[in-house]
Formats: structure tokens, sequence, C-alpha cells
């Protein structure tokens, strides 16, 4: 009986699985298509992006057929230099355009592109769990290199892809050994050090280069003053306050006496060529061009360099730091993929990959920078390089966010009134009082011709 | 001998006249020939100071541009300043010719109306062809910036070439006509070779002003369409210039236009000079 019944539930099974194969198979045959959209939904989509031309995206781009593969859409990645991309993505941008399904979101563009509501708010894919699983984690990104990407209620539109913090690099501290000198904390000893240094075996103190609206307001901050009144709400520009004076003076004074020649029209290349060299001892600039002393193949100062903090002011310890992120334009065509591509290059599991790949290691993701993995690549010499990135690059973020003068939209008029001023006094055709007085009566009226309300 | 009676006369040189020649030169070639030598330079030497004036060349420059998108770049600037300059040619000749002959009324009026088109600067035009080419799908194309250039090169055209034309006389192509050659036959066989100098210096400024563009090409392009120009200012990355492919570039812009200019440097010369001085 029993074997009976099994025989017949033998036969009724195989039966009743011919049939459902057999429906299975004529489906299947029918309606291919849709079996395969649903393994692969951006299928036959391209996806089209914008950035300016990084070693991220140069590094990306080797991942992203393994991406294309994953997801069945096309990325087309356009890649320009930085002037140029910005120029093309201002345009599109402000003009509404929807060739750009993705974009580069520029640091000092950010906040013009954020208030004007040029970008969709990606908090509407975070806080979907279909579109963003919950081990993506928004919160993992470094805090300060958010900021930029916020609005006034604290909306998302771009995550960060990189991060950049001020570091002061020394390249010779086997002079400054010999000299019994120690490495400058204060703004003080900066000044003392480059004073001992400079001239001693053909080095000079200290090099910078030509873009001094970045490397000057750390300064004209550490002395207790800022660019503009209290960014970004009040933007009032304040060039000429008594802090912003020392500062220019004090800066302008490192950079006369203790700075190779024509120090005022380096370019950053020609800095870092100085430092990695050895000719220029004190080299105070973003992460990335100082760590190369330590890092690059073509430094001669490997074994005599330093990398550590920036000095303080006597006021504030507000080294510069700044980040580059992604974001979706508001009139994207495909912005359901774009998500897809945003959340796929900076995820944890590529972060990690290009640090441990590539060494590349300004990414934004404080799981990635804090793992042991990070760690042992950035630790040079005994310097670890990473925990000096992340406390940095985390500043703005605790207390006040000092690079608020940075991403508000003004900045770019101000900065070039600054900039000129800087070089009237570093060059010695104005005083600093003078020089910065002239600056704050042009950089109100610019603003004012640029129909700023102050 | 002969040369005193038929020719200009040859005179050789001083001394003091051949130095500042030599000076003269040197003076106004330094910013290319600093340029050239840049190129032949790796980026540590570059960046030197003193610059080493005395170094072992390198082509590693010109070859990791040709091994780039540079390539592409150069040939979208060629085909867009030679077909923007056929074009403007093609167009702007025949109505130089047509005004020229023309003893209307209207002449002035609208000779004056083809040069307005020439009197804003580039940048009144660029947001509006920037929105049009987005409508009609030729931003980053060829065919785009071919069309942007004709429309500027062909004022220059119609009014660089009327002098030309009238300096023609107009018994030549009467008696041409009286022969029974048609209007067609008197222009494109009698009258233009009669201004070809015209037509030459003509086409190396349309040439120059579509080759050396960069303001349009910066706006009206992304990738796929890039020019020379902008292609060079790509080398200026985020993490540095590329001061060698920078160099290199820029000399290899410089080529063509030096080429074309050699080429064709006697009719330019008798071109550009030409009705300065009437007798």
């Amino acid at each position: 009986m029993t074997k009976k019944n099994s025989s017949h539930k033998s036969v009724g099974f195989s039966r009743r699985a011919l049939l459902q194969t057999g429906a299975a198979a004529l489906g299947a045959a029918a309606f291919p298509l849709p079996a395969i959209a649903q393994t692969k939904p951006f299928a036959g989509v391209t996806l089209r992006g914008a950035s300016f031309q990084h070693r991220f995206f140069t590094l990306l781009q080797n991942y992203i057929p393994e991406f294309e593969a994953q997801t069945g859409m096309k990325v087309d990645l356009q890649l320009s230099a930085f002037p140029v991309y910005n120029q093309q993505a201002n345009l599109e941008l402000s003009s509404g355009g929807s060739a750009f399904d993705f974009v580069n979101v520029t640091f000092i563009l950010a906040a013009r592109w954020v208030a004007a509501g040029l970008l969709a708010n990606l908090d509407e894919f975070t806080g979907d769990p279909n579109l963003t699983p919950a081990g993506w984690n928004p919160k993992d990104f470094v805090e300060g290199a958010q900021v930029p990407y916020r609005d006034a209620k604290g909306a998302t539109y771009g995550y960060s892809w990189e991060g950049g913090a001020m570091v002061m690099g020394l390249s010779r501290m086997d002079l400054m050994e010999k000299k019994g000198l120690k490495i400058p904390k204060t703004f003080a000893e900066l000044q003392q050090v480059c004073a001992e240094i400079n001239g001693t075996d053909n080095v000079n103190g200290i090099v910078s280069f030509q873009l001094h609206h970045w490397c000057l307001p750390p300064y004209i901050q550490g002395f207790g003053g800022n660019i503009f009144r209290k960014p970004p709400a009040d933007i009032m520009p304040t060039l000429n306050s008594p802090e912003a004076i020392q500062a220019v003076d004090y800066y302008a004074n490192l950079l006369k006496n203790y700075a190779p020649k024509g120090v005022l029209t380096y370019t950053e290349d020609q800095a870092r060529q100085s430092h990695m060299t050895g000719r220029s001892n004190i080299f105070i600039h973003s992460s990335a061009w100082i760590t190369p002393i330590l890092l690059s193949n073509d430094s001669k100062v490997k074994d005599t360099s330093r990398v550590v903090r920036m000095p303080a002011g006597p006021v504030h310890d507000y080294p510069a730091a700044n980040s580059q992120g992604l974001g979706i334009p508001k009139n994207a065509k495909n912005k359901k993929a774009a998500w897809e591509f945003i959340k796929w290059a900076l995820s944890p599991e590529i972060s990690m990959r290009l640090v441990k790949e590539h060494g590349h290691s300004s990414v934004c993701r404080r799981s990635v920078i804090e793992s042991e993995e990070y760690r042992k690549l950035n630790t040079v010499n005994g310097q670890d390089l990473g925990a000096l990135y992340l406390e940095v690059l985390g500043l703005p973020a605790k207390g006040e966010n000092y690079m608020a003068y940075r991403t508000v939209k003004e900045f770019p008029i101000v900065g070039d009134v600054l900039n000129k001023a800087f070089e009237q006094v570093a060059t010695g055709q104005l005083a600093a009082q003078a020089a910065m007085n002239a600056a704050q009566e042009q950089a109100v009226a610019n603003l004012r011709r640029a129909g700023t309300a102050l | 001998m002969s040369g005193g009676m038929t020719g200009p006369v040859r005179r050789s040189a001083s001394p003091r006249r051949l130095v500042a020649i030599g000076v003269t030169l040197i003076m106004l070639l330094s910013p290319f020939l600093w340029l050239l030598q840049m190129s032949f330079k790796s980026n540590d030497l570059i960046l030197q100071f003193p610059p080493p004036l005395i170094f072992t060349p390198t082509l590693q420059n010109y070859a990791s541009l040709w091994q780039g998108a540079f390539a592409a770049s150069f040939v979208n600037s060629l085909m867009s300043a030679s077909f923007s300059t056929a074009l403007a040619l093609i167009l702007g000749v025949p109505a130089a010719y047509a005004l020229s002959r023309w003893a209307g009324r209207g002449k002035h009026a609208l000779s004056f109306a083809i040069l307005v088109t020439r009197m804003a600067p580039p940048i009144a035009f660029t947001i509006p062809f920037f929105l049009f080419y987005r409508w009609i799908g030729l931003l980053d194309t060829v065919t785009g910036l071919v069309l942007v250039y004709t429309s500027f090169n062909l004022p220059l055209v119609i009014w660089m070439m009327q002098p030309f034309f009238e300096t023609v006389p107009s018994s030549l192509e009467e008696a041409a006509l009286v022969d029974g050659a048609s209007t067609r036959v008197v222009f494109l066989q009698i009258v233009l070779p009669m201004v070809a100098p015209g037509i030459a210096a003509t086409a190396i400024l349309c040439f120059l002003y579509a080759w050396n563009d960069f303001f349009f090409a910066l706006i009206l392009t992304r990738t796929h369409a890039r020019t020379a120009p902008v292609a060079v200012v790509n080398f200026m990355n985020y993490e540095g210039w590329e001061w060698g492919k920078i160099a290199a570039g820029g000399s290899l812009v410089m080529a063509p236009v030096l080429i074309f200019s050699l080429a064709v440097r006697r009719y330019l010369v008798s071109g550009l000079t030409a009705g300065a001085v009437k007798g």
C-alpha cells in the first residue's frame, strides 16, 4: 500500500513537475526580456557623469566594467581639467540642463549649487531602504567632509569622495635637529624655525604657492579674524579687521624673508617640487600635496621628513579642510541609476579597494580610514598619516564650521580681492593696513556690484 | 649685375643691422622657443631653477600626447577650422563679389548690417548658442563648431574680399562677357584667379580665428568634439599641471598654422598689403 501510494505519488509528482517545467519553459521562451530586466534593472541605461580629472576617477575607471556588468547600465564618465569642468558644469546646471546624470560637486561651488536648488536631495535615496541598504551607512562619511553638501535644513546634496586636510610637512628634520629646533606648534615658533633654517645648506625656510586665498585664511583665523563676519549667515567681508591685518603682515613676512624668490607666483607643483627635493624645509598645504615627501618615489627627503599638524594661532587652531562630492543634478534623466552609481562608487568596499590596491588614501569613509589595513599602509616612519588626516578633516564639524567662509557663493569674489591685496603687501607695494583697507572697500563694492545685499 | 636693372637692389647688411635683426628675432621668438625647449624636458627639469639650457631632450611628452585623447582633439580642431574656413569662403567670396559690383542704394546699409554681427563680443552670443545647440542637439559636435566659426568668419570674408574685387577692372569682365563667357565663368576663371592672394590672406585669418578659438570650444563642447586649445588646458589638473604636455601640446597647436602660413606666405604678404598704396 505504501509502496503503491508511493508509486502513485511518484507518478503524479512527475506529471505535475513535467507540466510545471513545461509551462515555465514556455513562459521563459515567450517573455525572456522581463526575466533579464529583473536581474539587471538598469539594462539599456547609459549613465552620463562629469567631473574634473582626478586620480580617484582614473582608478575608479578600472572598476567601472564590474559595475556595468552588475547593473547592465553603461557609464559615460566625462573628465575635464578643473577649470574646464567647473565652467561647463556651472553652465549646465545653472541653465537647468539634463545632460549629466551625476556630477562632481566642487567644494568652492557647493554652496551656490545647493542654495540655488540645482541638485537633487539625496536624503530621498538614503531614506528609502529599497534604494539604499543599511550597510551603506551615510553617517560613515567624515562629518567635516559632508558639511559643504548640506543645506540650511540639513538635507544632503552630495557625498564626498575626496578629502583635503591642511597639514605641515618638514623636509629637513636633520637640519632642525642639528640646530636643536623642535617642530613648531605655534605661529611664533614657525617664524623662529623658518628664520633659523633659511639659508642653511641652501635650504629655504618655507615654501608656498600662488593660491593665497587658500593658504592665508588659516592664519587670519588663527589670529582670531575671518574672511566674512559670520558665514554663511552674515557675509559682510572683514578683511580689514585688526586680526586679518596682523595675519597678512605675518604671512607676508614669512614669504618675503624665508621663501624662495618668486614664491608668490609658484604653482602647487613648483612648491611641491621644492619641498620634495629638500630645497625648502616647510610646506603647509593639503595632505595630498604634503605626504609625497614621505610616500613618493621622487622624494629625495623621505628619511628626513615629518608630516604634522600645522601650527596653531594665538586664538584659534583652524587648519583648512575641504572635500569634493558626488551629486545628482535636479533635472537629471536617470536619477535612480545615478544614485546606484554613487552608492557603488562610494561604497565601503570600493573605498577599501582603492586604498588597498592603489594606496589612494584621501577617501572620506571613517570606517575605512580607521581600519587596520589603512593604518598599515599609511603609517610611514612611525607617522600615522591616516589619523592626522582624519583629525584635521573632521575639525570643521566640531564646534564652529570655520570652513564655511569658503563654501559661500560670495567667496570667489572676495578671495580674488584678498589674493591681490596679499601680493601688494608681500611685494612691499603697500603696508598691510593700507592694502587690507583698500581690499575691504573693493570687496564690498564688488559684492554689491554682483547684486549681493550686505 | 642684371639684377640691379630688373629687381630690387641687393645690399649686404651691415654688422650693426644684422645684430639688430638677430636681437629682434630672438625677442620675438623667445616665447615660442621657450615653449619648444620645455616640450623636450621632463617635468623635473621644467621646474628646476635656474632652468638648465643644456639638457638631454626627451620625446616623452609628445609620445604621451598621442597615446591620450589629444590626437582626437587635434583632429577635431583641424576639421572644425578647415571646414568652417572653406564654408565661409564658399559663401563669403561670391557675396563679396556681388557687393563690390552692386551699385544700388542699399549697398552700404547691407555691408554695415553684415559687420554688425562682429561688433558684439563673443561672450554675448555664447549663452544663446549654448541653449540653442542643446535644444537642437548640436552641443559637443564638430558640426556645431563649424557653424559657429562660419557665422563669425563670414562677415570677415565679405569685408576683406570686397576691396580685392574692387581692384579688378570691370573692363576685363565686360570683355569676357562680350566674348560670350557666362557670369559664372567670368567669376570663376577670370576674377577669382586675380584675387587669389586676397583669398589666401582671408583664408589664413579665418583659419586662425577658428583654430585659436578657446571660448566657444570650451562652452559648446564636452569630450567628443573637444578642440586642441581646450585639450591643452585639460592638462591643468587639480592634482598638478602637466607642464611637459602643456608645452608639447602648445607647440603642436602652433604647427599647422605655421606650416599653412609658410606654404602661402607669398600670397599672404601680397594679400595683406594689397591696396595699401594706391597709384
